[in-house]
């Protein structure tokens, strides 16, 4: 793609919404910015170097997703003798996920957001349209559709995981993110104020859901609020933000029909904090303070009655316990008790898990994701595997944020265990969570394993800022479809 | 709002954006503890999961030997840092809270050397 039809996409979006910034002022900031012309020379002539390589072997990438995709594109770029074959079922694997957000709160279209895997597939890599079904990581082997064998010198699992809405009781259904066989879950999901935006449907169905809620708060009367609820799961999750995100948005939305004070907004979370980085943790407490919102912490989402509107949640907290002679300190014990919360509207992010393919499998573990040296992207039992994205077993990651990072690691390291050499690249856990706190700003929250900050810009990270939103909600999408799927930036 | 921009903050912007070199922690830090990998399982943590990781059914203690050393700093990342999400808590309740009585009477270590050691437990 070239560098003027990516600024005219970019302004393309910023024109949909002119009440947030003009076309004119956008390119004005664009065209004064040096920051665009980074980001145009990151889609199109690389942001990082790529040395050749004639290594030879037969590669495998198990899933076309953003993680399978773009490593099959650097891999490709790298290696003059590339053998590379991708399996991937879905035709719209590559579809940018993180405008699911934007597309939930009205902004995008879910056309905006749906790409196609054959065209991004690099020149040269081979496609089997299929679903693995069996690993034989013992004979270098996969199993495709249940009959065909295929073999290989180096596998990189990238599968994605799987959105467990079935895990909650008055649900159904164990989906992806774009797959379009999710009708089990529509049964229940995307009606009836009961929304979930981590699936494309279930995004678009969830702006038809917030019009709903603002067209009920405007009929409201009376002093009972209507009330609008969030959760988080108590597993790890892809986007931990997401769950926040679609909260500040049904504020926004809520505020701008001037029907804000007739909805109550509250997250009932698993865990007990904000955010594991304590500088974000604080600085998302005083913006749900500043906006009025409630927050319940260490509340599970266990059950849902879609027809009364009552949601159940598994409440749990310690007491002390008994000393204990061996920790020489008193132990503590677990409680627990089921709290039942009336909604209007709830949404809803799902408990999530590995595909059973894998979880089942030699290459899974205990928990199902995909057991790595988090530092490498090397499998742990298995030399010539490695495992990147939503499926690899590594904290804080599950972000495309995340995958950037990863996927370089994943191509230095094999490339130079091709080559008989000692694995050059390690990933020290980065990830992004730039978090819509309004329609206009957000929080780009980056951290990595220290759980520390670690801004790529020297502003604070803890503050809501436009610039963030341009960045978000206009230049991360061509960086990533046009410079991560080519396999560049 | 739009209109508050700042060169400045764009200028500064412009020369770290997308460059490749973002988000790499620069600083390494050193972190020493008072006892060794060896001295922190044998003195506390052989308690109560045993000398071999075997786990304790009278005191509802799990193994630690039955995984690899991937799959226990995975455990242990979840335990020293109350869960590996934003908001979804940990797997380990009882475990969080001992961990941080024992972290404050001296008994860290470094999370790779000790899943190492654990996952060798058994072969000894």
């Amino acid at each position: 793609m070239k560098k003027n039809e990516i600024l005219e996409e970019i302004l393309n979006e910023v024109e949909k919404h002119p009440e947030i910034m003009s076309r004119r002022e956008a390119l004005k900031y664009l065209s004064v910015s040096p920051m665009a012309a980074s980001i145009l020379a990151g889609a199109t002539i690389g942001a990082s170097s790529v040395s050749a390589s004639s290594a030879k072997g037969k590669i495998v990438i198990v899933g076309g997703g953003l993680a399978g995709m773009s490593t099959a594109a650097r891999l490709n770029n790298t290696l003059s003798n590339a053998d590379i074959t991708v399996i991937e079922p879905d035709p719209t694997s590559v579809s940018y996920q993180p405008g699911q957000t934007l597309v939930g709160a009205g902004l995008w279209d879910a056309a905006d957001i749906t790409y196609n895997r054959d065209d991004f597939l690099p020149s040269g890599v081979k496609l089997i349209k299929g679903s693995v079904t069996a690993f034989n990581p013992d004979s270098n082997s996969v199993t495709v559709d249940g009959s065909q064998e295929v073999t290989y010198d180096h596998m990189i699992i990238a599968t994605g995981l799987m959105l467990n809405y079935a895990a909650i009781k008055g649900l159904d259904g164990v989906i992806t993110s774009s797959g379009t066989d999710n009708a089990s879950v529509k049964k229940t999901v995307g009606k009836d104020g009961v929304h979930s935006i981590y699936f494309r449907d279930g995004s678009t169905a969830t702006w038809e859901g917030i019009q709903e809620l603002v067209a009920k708060a405007k009929a409201h009367k009376g002093p009972e609020k209507l009330q609008a609820v969030f959760t988080h799961p108590n597993t790890p999750i892809k986007c931990g933000g997401a769950p926040k995100k679609i909260m500040y948005l049904v504020n926004s939305r809520l505020e701008e029909a001037g029907v804000r004070d007739k909805v109550e907004l509250t997250l009932y979370p698993n865990g007990g904090k904000m955010f594991g980085v304590p500088e974000y943790h604080e600085a998302i407490l005083q913006q749900y303070k500043d906006r009025g919102f409630k927050w319940h912490y260490a509340h599970n989402l266990v059950e849902i009655d879609t027809k009364g509107k009552v949601a159940t949640f598994n409440h749990h907290w310690t007491e002390k316990g008994a000393w204990d002679e061996d920790l020489e300190e008193y132990g503590v014990e677990l409680k627990s008790e089921l709290v039942e919360v009336p909604y209007d509207f709830i949404h809803i992010t799902p408990p999530m898990k590995a595909p059973d393919v894998v979880a089942n499998s030699d290459v899974g573990s205990d928990k199902g994701w995909v057991p790595v040296t988090k530092e490498t992207m090397r499998h742990v039992k298995y030399e010539n595997v490695w495992c990147l994205g939503d499926v690899a077993a590594v904290p804080m990651g599950k972000t495309g944020g995340s995958v950037r990072k990863q996927y370089k690691v994943v191509v230095d390291n094999l490339v130079a265990s091709m080559e008989g050499k000692s694995l050059p690249s390690k990933y020290g856990g980065y990830t992004v969570c730039p978090l819509i706190t309004s329609i206009g700003t957000v929080m780009l929250a980056e951290f990595d394993w220290s759980k520390k900050p670690t801004p790529s810009f020297p502003l604070d990270p803890t503050k809501e800022r436009w610039i963030w939103w341009l960045l978000k909600v206009y230049a991360l999408k061509p960086m990533t479809i046009h410079g991560m799927l080519s396999g560049r930036a | 709002m739009i209109k508050q921009i700042s060169t400045i903050a764009l200028v500064a912007i412009a020369a770290i954006a997308f460059t490749g070199c973002s988000g790499e922690k620069k600083a390494t830090e050193v972190k020493t503890y008072k006892y060794s990998t060896t001295e922190v399982y044998e003195k506390s943590c052989s308690k109560c999961h045993g000398l071999n990781g075997e786990g304790n059914v009278e005191k509802k203690t799990p193994a630690l030997n039955d995984r690899t050393a991937g799959e226990m700093a995975q455990d242990l990342f979840d335990v020293k840092n109350g869960g590996t999400n934003q908001s979804s808590g940990t797997d380990h309740e009882i475990m969080e809270h001992n961990m941080q009585k024992l972290v404050d009477k001296g008994f860290d270590y470094d999370i790779n050397s000790m899943a190492e050691y654990m996952s060798k437990l058994s072969k000894k």
